[in-house]
Formats: C-alpha cells, structure tokens, sequence
C-alpha cells in the first residue's frame, strides 16, 4: 500500500512543480491563474491519494469536497479581479500593474 | 495499477499542455481534460462523490469561468510570454523528476502517521456528523464569493 502512496504523492509533487514554474515565469494574469488551478489539482491528489492509501477515505472525501468549494469561490473572485484588471490597464501584463500609480 | 500510472501521466501532460499553451482556450480545455482525468482517477480510487465533483464542478464551471474570462479580454489582452521559459521547461522539469524520484521515498518514510482507524458508516455520515463544521465553513465561503463578486462589478453611481 506504502507503493500506491508513493505513487500519488510523486505525481502530486509533479504538478504542484509545474503550477510553481508558471507562477514564477508566466507574465498572463490568466496564465498564473491557470497555474493556481494545477496547483490545487496537486494537493487535492495528495489528499485523495493519503486518504487512500491510509484507508481513510470518507474524510480524505469529506475535505477534498471543502477544498474544492473554497477553490471555485477562489476562482469566481479572482476572475472578477482579472477582468476589472484589464478594463484598467487594457493589458493582461502582471508586469504593468507594478507601474500603476495613484 | 497500470491505468492508474497511464492516467496519472496524463494529467501531468495536460497540466503541463495548459501552463505551456499559447492560446489560452486550448490551455483552459487543457485543464479540462486535466481535471476530467482527475475525476476519473477519484473514482477508481473510491471516492465516487469528490470524483462527481471534480469532473461537474472543476472541469465544468470552473472551464466556463475560464472562457468566459478569456472571451471578455481578448481583444488586446494578449501578452508576449518569454520563450525561454518554454525552451527550459523540459530541462528543469525532468531535473525535478530525478530529484523526485530520489528524495520522495525518504520522505514519505518521514511522515509522522497517526494511527489511523478504517473507516465505518457512509460518506453521509462522515461529512454531516465527524465534518459538520466544515459545512458551515463551505457556506461563509461561498458566500463571500458572491459577495465579492457582486461587490467588484458594483455599477458606479451618478454621483462619482
């Protein structure tokens, strides 16, 4: 069983590494979003995964079911926020709202 | 245990597929896909109802909201991505997979594990009784994402 969460727990640590490489080299505010969005793929794995391999699956369930709850309120807030962004700015540059002023 | 690895595998494609995409509609139905996969895996491993919720919520609203997003900004949105940042990403990729693969066992030895008990009752049980403050949580949350959505796309008054 210890093989099964290996398992889960190296591809978790896969993509939580890609969602981190776009967070820190992509200049899209979307983009970066996107990288968030494969970020929380990655912990729901390792939860799911845990949960499994520990035989503790309803809770494992019951708190994947929290986090994805939180994730799309997330979602819902944070596209909000990029779209008042780029009636701003007209830019969807993470590196033009270091230049705002005022 | 092969179609679980194949699956795992190809949600690190199509995660890797959305981050490195330049247009951002195949990136977003690259996510898709990525989370369609996810859900899959859920349910071979068991957990049918976070699976449901993964293929309906993550890959259904959350790609809508995505599209809706991308539709809204187009037209000038668009933002030049620095192509080193592509050409390195294999490097630095299979780099971290190496050192994954040599440190992750020591470390997975490392987790304290409490003692846990299997499981008993349903999955109703487990969430209204053992989570029951959990949902209270999920409310307040849910509701202050409306409120902040509501909140941000707030029509300015004659006055200002």
């Amino acid at each position: 069983m210890s093989n099964t969460w290996l398992l889960y727990m190296f591809f978790a640590a896969a993509l939580l590494f890609i969602g981190i490489y776009c967070l820190l080299v992509m200049r899209n505010l979307i983009k970066l979003f996107i990288g968030i969005e494969v970020i929380s793929k990655a912990v729901s794995l390792a939860l799911i995964g845990t949960g499994f391999a520990k035989k503790n699956i309803l809770i494992a369930q019951a708190l994947t079911v929290t986090f994805i709850v939180v994730e799309v309120s997330m979602v819902a807030t944070a596209l909000a926020l990029i779209i008042n962004v780029f009636r701003h700015t007209k830019s969807l540059d993470v590196r033009k709202l270091a230049k705002l002023k005022g | 245990m092969i179609l679980q690895i194949a699956l795992l595998a190809g949600l690190v494609i199509f995660s890797a597929l959305a981050v490195l995409a330049r247009d951002l509609l195949k990136a977003a139905i690259s996510l898709a896909v990525a989370s369609l996969l996810l859900g899959i895996l859920f349910f071979i491993m068991n957990a049918p109802y976070v699976g449901a919720f993964e293929i309906s919520v993550v890959a259904g609203l959350i790609t809508v909201l995505f599209m809706t997003t991308i539709a809204l900004t187009k037209t000038e949105g668009n933002v030049r991505e620095s192509k080193a940042a592509r050409v390195a990403f294999p490097l630095f990729f299979i780099v971290f997979l190496i050192i994954d693969i040599l440190v992750m066992k020591g470390l997975v030895g490392k987790i304290p594990a409490a003692a846990s008990t299997p499981d008993q009752g349903t999955f109703g049980e487990a969430l209204w009784k053992m989570r029951t403050f959990d949902l209270v949580g999920q409310i307040a949350v849910i509701f202050a994402g409306v409120f902040a959505v509501l909140a941000l796309f707030r029509k300015r008054s004659k006055d200002e």
